[in-house]
């Protein structure tokens, strides 16, 4: 009863935060938009920064409005679906997950693979890394079953979320070297299994003391 | 007023416990004499409405007891409320709207940051800047700096760790996406590079 009461004067927050963020980035028309669909969705638990970020993005290369408004409309429909997905995985409801799966659903995943990982049953920040790590490789041109497995296998081998961030980078080498991203993720994958059957190799227990390293060295 | 000492039987019978059939034969005289008398008592009611005005007259003109002031403050008190519950909801949704608004206005933990450099090969551009999820999309927050007279454009920016899209901003006007990196439909027809960090 009290959250109900609370929720409108919350939602009226959210609105008067994005009306700040938008203005004068945006047209009126988009704002309204992205006003109308960020507090509908934020009252089911989804998050409003990738839809703000898409309009500000629209603008800014001077996109016609219409074209900006289906943008965003896609990607509420994409954290929607997201959102969905992990639901059905596990009880994950984390805004940030369910922004790093409408990010992979973007980049070529569907909504069963966003369930397949959550069901793998990580915590809520490495599903969130996983996630966002799928989505990379499906940049990348990793099929989605090769991709799926790998991502799965890492999470599940319980390594740190350092060696999640390095499997598009690993991949990338692998292309670069010639072999398909299909085929690099394969091997990837089938190593990940050995190491979490036998445990990491000596020295490789302990995440690495540095973040993970600049995409450009 | 003359006072005579009754035999306790008399006493009795004045008392209502016996009548004058219980008494002995001697004592019926002295009974009837008893009652004789008790009849002649006036029964009427005293009221003196007088006295009882000056009693609290004469209270009421008192000084009260001087009580400290601690006392006073201490003292328990009877206090009564009468609310109507449907008045108190909204003061409870503004507490609790400013609970929910407050609550995710503190992080758990800052996400780490990342230093990362930005390269992109352009020999015939006159500028080139950086636009991005990390800086709103401002064409013009980061630009990238020529180094010699090879056509390499860099730039080093610490993020929080995190995923970021983001495109060169080539000449001002042509939006470029990284060769070097991932890259994902921005919804336009054009594309965005991807960093996960």
């Amino acid at each position: 009863m009290l959250t109900l009461l609370a929720l409108p004067l919350t939602l009226l927050g959210l609105q008067q935060g994005m009306a700040q963020r938008l203005a004068g980035r945006v047209s009126p028309t988009v704002a309204a938009l992205v006003e109308q669909l960020g507090t509908t969705g934020a009252a089911r638990g989804l998050p409003i920064d990738p839809l703000i970020q898409k309009a500000i993005e629209g603008s800014a290369k001077s996109i016609p409005d219409d074209r900006v408004a289906a943008a965003v409309r896609l990607v509420a429909t994409q954290l929607d679906t997201a959102a969905t997905a992990l639901r059905e995985g596990g009880p994950v409801s984390d805004t940030l997950a369910i922004a790093a799966g409408a990010f992979a659903i973007n980049a070529g995943l569907s909504g069963s693979d966003i369930t397949a990982l959550a069901r793998v049953g990580a915590s809520p920040q490495a599903l969130t890394v996983g996630l966002r790590v799928a989505g990379t490789l499906a940049a990348l041109g990793v099929p989605r079953a090769e991709n799926i497995g790998l991502v799965s296998t890492t999470l599940r081998s319980g390594q740190p979320a350092e060696s999640l961030l390095l499997l598009p980078a690993h991949v990338q080498s692998a292309m670069a070297n010639g072999s398909t991203p299909a085929a690099a993720a394969a091997g990837l994958s089938r190593a990940a299994a050995a190491q979490a059957r036998h445990g990491p190799p000596p020295g490789r227990g302990q995440p690495p003391p540095h973040p993970a390293p600049p995409p450009h060295p | 007023m003359s006072e005579r000492d009754f035999h306790p039987l008399v006493k009795q019978l004045l008392d209502g416990e016996l009548t004058i059939a219980d008494l002995p034969a001697e004592l019926r005289a002295e009974g009837e004499e008893a009652l004789r008398l008790l009849t002649g008592v006036d029964r009427s009611p005293v009221e003196l409405p007088a006295v009882t005005q000056r009693v609290m007259q004469t209270l009421a003109s008192r000084p009260a007891p001087a009580v400290p002031a601690w006392k006073r403050v201490m003292r328990p008190r009877e206090i009564r409320l009468r609310i109507r519950p449907w008045v108190l909801a909204p003061a409870l949704a503004v507490a609790a709207a400013l609970i929910l608004l407050i609550w995710p206005a503190t992080p758990a933990r800052p996400a780490p940051l990342v230093t990362v450099r930005f390269v992109l090969v352009a020999p015939d551009a006159r500028e080139v800047s950086l636009a991005g999820t990390f800086n709103q999309w401002d064409a013009h927050a980061t630009p990238l700096v020529r180094s010699g007279s090879t056509g390499v454009w860099t730039a080093t920016l610490t993020l929080p760790a995190g995923q970021h899209q983001y495109a060169f901003v080539v000449d001002g006007a042509r939006w470029v996406p990284d060769p070097g990196a991932p890259a994902v439909d921005d919804g336009f027809g054009r594309r965005n590079s991807v960093l996960t960090l």
